[in-house]
């Protein structure tokens, strides 16, 4: 598992840390657009200090990671996005009306949002262009269909059949009609990710995402923050963009530092504001007599860990035995002791926080006595019947990790059965994930957007490239298809809550536990939230000076 | 001096064979071995469509010494490739930066290594039978003991945290005469120590022995019949004959280093060729790993043919064994 490898403060989050007050509507003082109801808060100054990575890319259309999406969505938008309370919100929409049958969003663009250079303001043909050219197979974005492919009409461009995508239309210039191919209710969440993001034509056009890409280091956006400075593996400078149309940050200047370097030390010798904590500092700075712990945050991330079996290979194809590995797993003990309660327990696959997360969810509990009986109940009739079995991980070290190993004793200890470990880097690990070579694996799965098709539909679903426990229920897929397109969401949410629950007894996955942040921020940095996916969320922070 | 001319002749005559078995060797390692680049792009989602899309425009499904060939080709005029990690900037435009910086604080090292090493290992060798000696070589090995993962904590540490004398660290270059110099920061003080700390042994430990053996010689023994000081023995007769061997180890030296960077520059965070390479080698970032491998193969070729020059200059017995040693 890679979760405790990156030093953790950027990416995701899910409740507000530190008290900020609310940037009010108090007009601009740098010359911000005239228009009534857009407010500009003054620009207060003040520096923010960052850890960061570089960015694989910062076209909004190729981006397919956290890195990258993380300073994206600060210096680009789209059409929404979400706002601190994760709610989805208005962004160069100023609103929007979806058809009876869920199929049409009209947008009603705000008038006035203008590129960080120039006063070109944004109009619905910048939007479509910008869509379809993420959708442009001479792109070559490798996301563009997970995200804008339910509109009517991508398929046809891809391929090749069409000049355009015709369920794009911009009706004027303030008035975009989307027409996706069903009520898909997590049509807007996908919005909120990069790839339909807006870019300038002008400085875009002729660019893909592997050639011409020289015009990131400097993009025209219409994001919070305008990029001032990207220098490749030493440092990225963010300055606000004073004319946003949703309130001009209160930061004067944000510095991410890009080389690496001991994040906590780093830290700890001020050079930074924000840090992760790893598991080997925790104990510290838990420890209430300890100065950094009055830095210390905590906050879930909307993810999951877990063990996943290939149900098409043996012994784990039957039902029962996949179970009795489940049971045989004390995740209290291992969370306590190996994890020092760093993470959430999972009993289902759904984070707590995640629209439909199902409070009553039966997981399978630790239960020795019903492990045992399981497998004796199985057709390999017991520990003695099992073929020779091996658990695959993803990894660099000269050792599995202590949670694997954790595991694996208690499967001895319990079962008693032997598994053998066999470690890979990821880029092979992943190839023979997807060739279905492992017989269990254990992986992590991190939320897109927050909406449980994101989850459900994409890891279990029979015909899901994602499904790589090769698992397949028609009840599971009837319930997933009919969830897909319910526009009522309390029905909707209850339909993935059924799924949920006949995953988890039929076992293709052991969910393990889910990540939290665990995080040092500066008394004198105020706002800074740890969402728990990608969100802007720079233009709440405030630094006292 | 006639040895020398035909010697480095067909050294170079066999340059261009030994980058053409390296970039072979790394290509076919890169294409046939397991995971590949726009797979890993992908991450967990997966589309096997786009997959093929932009393996297929990147010339990824052609057979392979087509895609060899088409390297090859570009590399002559002098295209790199572009990297997939960050995506699509030539190759040619991060590297070289990258290169130099890790360079840069490599030969500082090399240099500090070499400077505490001989005079070290000179003097242990003369202090020989007494403590000094033991105590001398001990303290060095201390340091070559203690891994690289272990010291540099304990340097930011002390250094950072408790005195507060030094950022812990990062990487700060000025313009000199129109170079990017990043030396001359105190930041990098820490990395220098943490790298040079644990070479200085195997240089002190080899000049002592070779000092010890010179000691041992006819010549000394002469040098010092005659009467001359003992000033004069040790510099002019011990210390230049016990050198000889050292020049080949600077070429060695300098690997050793190269091998180190990588947990110095991740743990310092300093932008260099290191750090970067791992990561290109984890992305299957072919052009990357491409390029690096061929440009360290021809920095060997010239480094060790230069060893060998520099050699056959101070050491006649060399040239005159009937054109030069053969490798």
């Amino acid at each position: 598992m890679r979760l405790f490898l990156r030093s953790g403060c950027y990416g995701l989050a899910a409740v507000v840390v530190g008290v900020m007050a609310l940037l009010g509507g108090c007009g601009g003082e740098e010359g911000g657009p005239s228009d009534e109801g857009t407010p500009a808060a003054p620009v207060t100054g003040g520096e923010l200090r960052l850890l960061g990575r570089d960015p694989l890319t910062l076209d909004p259309a190729c981006a397919s990671d956290v890195d990258s999406a993380n300073y994206i969505v600060e210096v680009f938008g789209g059409l929404v996005t979400i706002d601190r309370e994760q709610q989805i919100v208005p962004d160069i929409a100023e609103r929007w009306d979806v058809s009876d049958d869920g199929t049409v969003y009209t947008f009603e663009l705000r008038r006035g949002v203008l590129f960080h250079k120039g006063d070109r303001q944004v109009t619905a043909s910048d939007v479509k262009y910008s869509m379809e050219r993420a959708l442009d197979p001479d792109t070559q974005s490798t996301v563009a269909e997970v995200y804008l492919g339910d509109i009517v009409g991508a398929e046809e461009f891809i391929d090749g059949d069409a000049d355009e995508v015709t369920g794009i239309e911009a009706v004027d210039s303030y008035t975009l009609r989307i027409t996706i191919d069903a009520p898909k209710p997590y049509f807007l969440a996908k919005l909120t990710y990069p790839t339909g993001f807006v870019v300038d034509r002008r400085q875009v056009d002729g660019s893909t995402c592997f050639s011409n890409t020289n015009w990131q280091r400097r993009p025209n956006a219409t994001g919070p923050f305008k990029l001032k400075e990207w220098d490749l593996g030493q440092r990225i400078v963010l300055e606000p963009n004073s004319r946003y149309h949703l309130g001009a940050a209160s930061l004067g200047r944000v510095e991410y530092t890009l080389g690496g370097g001991s994040a906590i030390t780093m830290y700890e010798n001020d050079e930074i504001d924000v840090t992760g904590v790893g598991l080997n500092d925790i104990e510290r700075v838990r420890d209430p007599a300890e100065p950094l712990n009055q830095d210390f945050h905590e906050a879930p991330r909307m993810d999951i860990w877990y063990i996943g079996f290939n149900v098409g290979t043996p012994p784990f194809d039957d039902p029962k035995v996949r179970q009795a590995f489940a049971h045989a797993i004390d995740k209290d003990k291992l969370i306590e002791v190996v994890l020092l309660d760093a993470v959430v327990e999972a009993d289902g696959i759904l984070p707590p926080g995640i629209p439909g997360f199902n409070e009553e969810l039966q997981g399978l509990e630790f239960d020795v006595e019903k492990a045992q009986q399981l497998l004796a109940e199985s057709e390999y009739g017991g520990p003695d019947g099992l073929p020779d079995m091996e658990i695959a991980s993803s990894g660099r070290g000269a050792s599995v990790g202590p949670v694997s190993e954790a595991i694996l004793f208690m499967w001895q200890e319990n079962l008693g059965v032997s598994v053998s470990t066999r470690q890979t880097e990821f880029a092979t690990f992943l190839s023979d994930l997807r060739d279905g070579e492992y017989q269990m694996f254990e992986l992590g799965w991190v939320a897109d957007y927050p909406d449980p098709e994101n989850f459900l539909k994409i890891q279990f679903y029979s015909g899901s490239n994602n499904n790589y426990s090769h698992y397949a229920n028609s009840e599971v897929d009837r319930l997933l298809e009919q969830a897909d397109t319910e526009t009522d969401e309390a029905t909707r949410m209850s339909l993935y809550q059924q799924a949920e629950q006949i995953i988890v007894n039929e076992a293709p996955w052991i969910p393990l536990f889910h990540d939290k942040f665990s995080v040092l921020i500066k008394p004198y940095v105020e706002g800074y939230t740890l969402p728990p996916f990608v969100i802007p969320r720079l233009r709440y922070v405030q630094v006292e000076e | 001096m006639q040895g020398i001319l035909p010697f480095v002749v067909r050294r170079l005559v066999w340059a261009p064979f030994v980058l053409l078995a390296v970039s072979l060797a790394t290509f076919a390692l890169g294409r046939f071995g397991p995971g590949d680049p726009v797979e890993i792009l992908q991450g967990q989602y997966h589309n096997p469509e786009v997959v093929e899309r932009i393996r297929h425009e990147r010339g990824l499904d052609d057979p392979f010494f087509i895609q060899y060939g088409n390297y090859m080709w570009d590399v002559l005029h002098g295209d790199l490739g572009t990297t997939f990690a960050p995506r699509g900037v030539p190759v040619e435009d991060i590297i070289f930066d990258k290169m130099w910086v890790t360079i840069q604080y490599n030969l500082v090292a090399l240099v500090i290594i070499f400077a505490i090493g001989i005079p070290a290992g000179i003097w242990a060798a003369l202090r020989q039978g007494s403590w000094q000696d033991p105590l001398t070589i001990s303290i060095f090995l201390f340091f070559r003991s203690v891994p690289v993962l272990v010291i540099i904590p304990i340097l930011q540490f002390i250094f950072a945290i408790k005195l507060g004398w030094l950022p812990s660290s990062g990487w700060e270059e000025r313009d000199i005469l129109g170079m990017k110099i990043g030396i001359l920061d105190k930041r990098i003080i820490m990395p220098i120590l943490a790298l040079s700390l644990p070479g200085i042994a195997a240089v002190a430990r080899l000049m002592r022995a070779q000092t010890l053996e010179v000691l041992d010689e006819d010549f000394v023994r002469t040098a010092r019949a005659k009467g001359l000081r003992e000033v004069v023995v040790i510099s002019r007769h011990v210390a230049r004959n016990a050198l000889l061997p050292m020049t080949t180890i600077v070429g060695f030296a300098l690997v050793g280093l190269l091998g180190g960077s990588l947990f110095v520059e991740t743990l310092f965070g300093i932008p260099g060729i290191g750090q970067f390479t791992w990561e290109a080698v984890g992305n299957r970032d072919y052009d990357v790993i491409m390029a690096v491998t061929l440009i360290t193969a021809s920095a060997f070729i010239v480094a060790n043919l230069i060893t060998d020059i520099t050699y056959g200059f101070i050491d006649p017995r060399v040239r005159l064994g009937g054109g030069g040693p053969r490798y």
